[in-house]
């Protein structure tokens, strides 16, 4: 409608031609002429937006039914109407055949012409629309099917198990991941009653969302499966009158983050009991120096005293220690790195101990902190730590009148210090859990040594944070070696 | 004549318990002998005659305490010598070790348990009541 509809009309008489295009005209229509089907076609195929031809069947060097035939090639939608003084049915019957659509006989009244052009026309519009709408549904559904399988391929992909039921408890959906967690779940053939997937928690999740009544409702449970344990959603589905259809259920993997909580609640339990010793013992003591059952004796009670004292201070340390491995931890802990004398650390810390060394009559040797080598980039107040820890350590777990030995040597990328001790080493099991958090190997030869089982696990620490090694050799009766590696500064990197 | 005073084995890997308990123990007229950890303890148990032992329950294991209890009991050699379980630890790790009932304490093959910081006069009501029950002749 909004287009004028152009036609091109073919024939050699000009008098028709001209009467055609006049009453053609008339009407609204747009009007080409040719005088013979060459150049008929010419026309029809340089202009190409010819909606009709009329064309003549007697012309010369292209007759009627050849143009019918090349304009229908050309396009099959063009409406084409014969017009001839020879109307015979043969005749019509072999334009049809080409691809006419009617036959308008010579001579013809303006209405005669118009009639069969309009009928034509409208059949035409009619049989366009119907194309239109034919191929629109056609792509509605590719459309569909794509979105479908689009759908399909993301749930499929989703790393969390997606099951979906219908109403009657069948399971009808089943993603890739679910049929991982799930074990009877791959090898059903769907639909499948749910009970099929073995897994109790889930079918009464699942029941539970498919008796949900109002919105929103999630129900959610922890699932434990083999090794595994789930956090499962479930959530009733509902048509868009209301109706429910079925129930979808996710599934997700939280075995690692049920580890960090039982990992974490363990710790926590290992504190509460380290800190509660100490504490039993300080307040046995005073029970008993308060009460007089333990007769009262002065220099008795001193003594008690003295060990509460004793206990307490050792918390006060470990509360320390255990503040500062927390800050390590969770990255507070401050570090600041220079370029140093890792010698220098070594010595300070050795002269630290020096004093408990004496009180037991142990020999504490200094080797080659005078020639460290190149500077290590460390915070001086770690490094001290780090080499406290272990000398104290390497003098508290040897008997009177024994040796310990802190060797210092360059070792290529790294420097190396070495804290021997000839004591009463570890067996290989307390070898294993030496750096655990508040591991302290407990014999008749331990009983008696004080400490807070966090010394060398603030070690092992401190030198990762160093980008450093620590290394322990041990035997029972064969004393321990404790070896630290740090890297030390290249060249170019010192100023 | 002068009997000998009764002697109580004392099995703890913490010194000060073994050091507070003697005291209040001998106090009251005990001669105490002393164990740092189980194996130790069965080892003096073979050797010397004690009349009752108490022992902590976490030393070397979670439950070394239960398990060298249900030694003694289970032992022919030392039938009727009370045990006494102490412990700093009534709940760990949501296991809960503290006994309710009589029953729950013959699963810990136990006599008597006791919260740490042990007062003094549970300690010794605890040990006065479970000798007292104790018939004299069946001394080991």
């Amino acid at each position: 409608m909004s287009d004028p509809v152009r036609i091109l009309v073919v024939d050699d008489e000009l008098g028709m031609r001209e009467g055609c295009r006049r009453i053609l005209a008339d009407e609204g229509y747009e009007v080409e002429t040719a005088a013979d089907g060459l150049a008929g076609l010419e026309l029809f195929r340089e202009r190409g937006n010819f909606t009709a031809a009329l064309v003549d069947l007697k012309m010369p060097r292209m007759g009627g039914l050849e143009l019918v035939e090349r304009i229908h090639e050309l396009d099959p939608d063009a409406l084409i109407l014969v017009v001839t003084a020879y109307a015979t049915i043969d005749t019509a019957v072999e334009a049809t055949k080409r691809g006419a659509y009617g036959y308008i006989p010579k001579p013809f009244t303006p209405d005669e012409l118009l009639l069969p052009v309009r009928n034509g026309l409208e059949r035409r519009a009619l049989s366009l629309e119907a194309r239109r709408l034919r191929e629109e549904r056609q792509n509605r559904l590719l459309e569909v099917a794509f979105e479908r399988s689009k759908c399909n391929t993301v749930i499929h992909c989703m790393t969390d198990g997606v099951i979906v039921v219908n109403r009657d408890g069948q399971v009808v959906l089943r993603n890739n991941a679910a049929a991982r967690m799930l074990p009877e779940c791959a090898a059903l053939p769907l639909p499948a009653p749910l009970e099929q997937l073995a897994c109790a928690p889930l079918t009464g999740l699942v029941t539970e969302a498919l008796h949900a009544t109002s919105l929103p409702l999630i129900v959610s449970r922890e699932i434990a499966l083999d090794q595994c344990t789930y956090m499962a959603n479930a959530s009733p589905v509902f048509e868009p009158g209301g109706d429910i259809l079925g129930a979808v259920a996710v599934l997700r993997d939280i075995t690692a983050l049920k580890k960090l909580e039982i990992a974490k609640s363990m710790f926590v339990s290992m504190v509460a009991h380290e800190i509660k010793s100490p504490l039993a013992a300080i307040e046995g003591y005073l029970n008993v120096i308060l009460s007089g059952v333990g007769g009262n004796d002065p220099q008795r009670d001193r003594k008690m005293l003295e060990r509460s004292l004793l206990r307490a201070r050792a918390l006060r340390g470990m509360v320390a220690d255990l503040l500062n491995l927390t800050a390590m931890e969770t990255g507070d802990f401050v570090i600041k790195r220079a370029p140093l004398d890792l010698g220098e650390a070594v010595t300070a810390a050795a002269e630290a101990c020096r004093e408990r060394a004496e009180a037991k009559h142990i020999e504490l040797k200094l080797q080659g902190a005078d020639r460290a080598g190149a500077p290590v980039l460390a915070d001086r107040a770690a490094l001290v730590s780090i080499f406290t820890n272990l000398i104290d350590n390497a003098i508290k777990y040897t008997p009177e009148n024994g040796h310990v030995a802190v060797e210092v040597e360059p070792n290529g990328m790294y420097a190396k210090v070495a804290v021997k001790d000839d004591g009463i080493g570890m067996a290989p099991e307390e070898k294993e859990r030496a750096f655990d958090e508040f591991y302290r190997a407990k014999n008749a030869q331990t009983a008696h040594v004080p400490g807070t089982g966090l010394g060398l696990t603030i070690v092992k620490r401190l030198v990762e944070i160093h980008q450093g090694r620590v290394t322990l050799d041990t035997a029972p009766g064969k004393g321990s070696t404790f070896t630290v590696r740090l890297p030390v500064v290249k060249p170019d990197e010192a100023h | 004549m002068t009997r000998e005073a009764p002697l109580i084995l004392l099995v703890d890997d913490d010194p000060d318990f073994l050091d507070m308990t003697s005291h209040v123990l001998e106090a009251a007229g005990y001669r105490v002998a002393t164990a740092p950890d189980p194996p130790t303890a069965l080892d003096l148990l073979g050797r010397e005659t004690p009349c009752l032992v108490v022992t902590d329950l976490m030393m070397t294991g979670l439950d070394s305490g239960f398990s060298l209890a249900r030694q003694i009991k289970t032992d022919p050699r030392f039938r009727g010598l009370p045990v006494i379980v102490a412990t700093a630890i009534a709940s760990r790790l949501g296991l809960d070790f503290a006994p309710r009932t009589g029953d729950d304490l013959s699963a810990m093959h136990a006599d008597a348990f006791l919260e740490k910081p042990v007062l003094p006069a549970d300690l010794l009501a605890a040990v006065h009541r479970l000798l007292a029950r104790r018939p004299e002749g069946e001394k080991p």
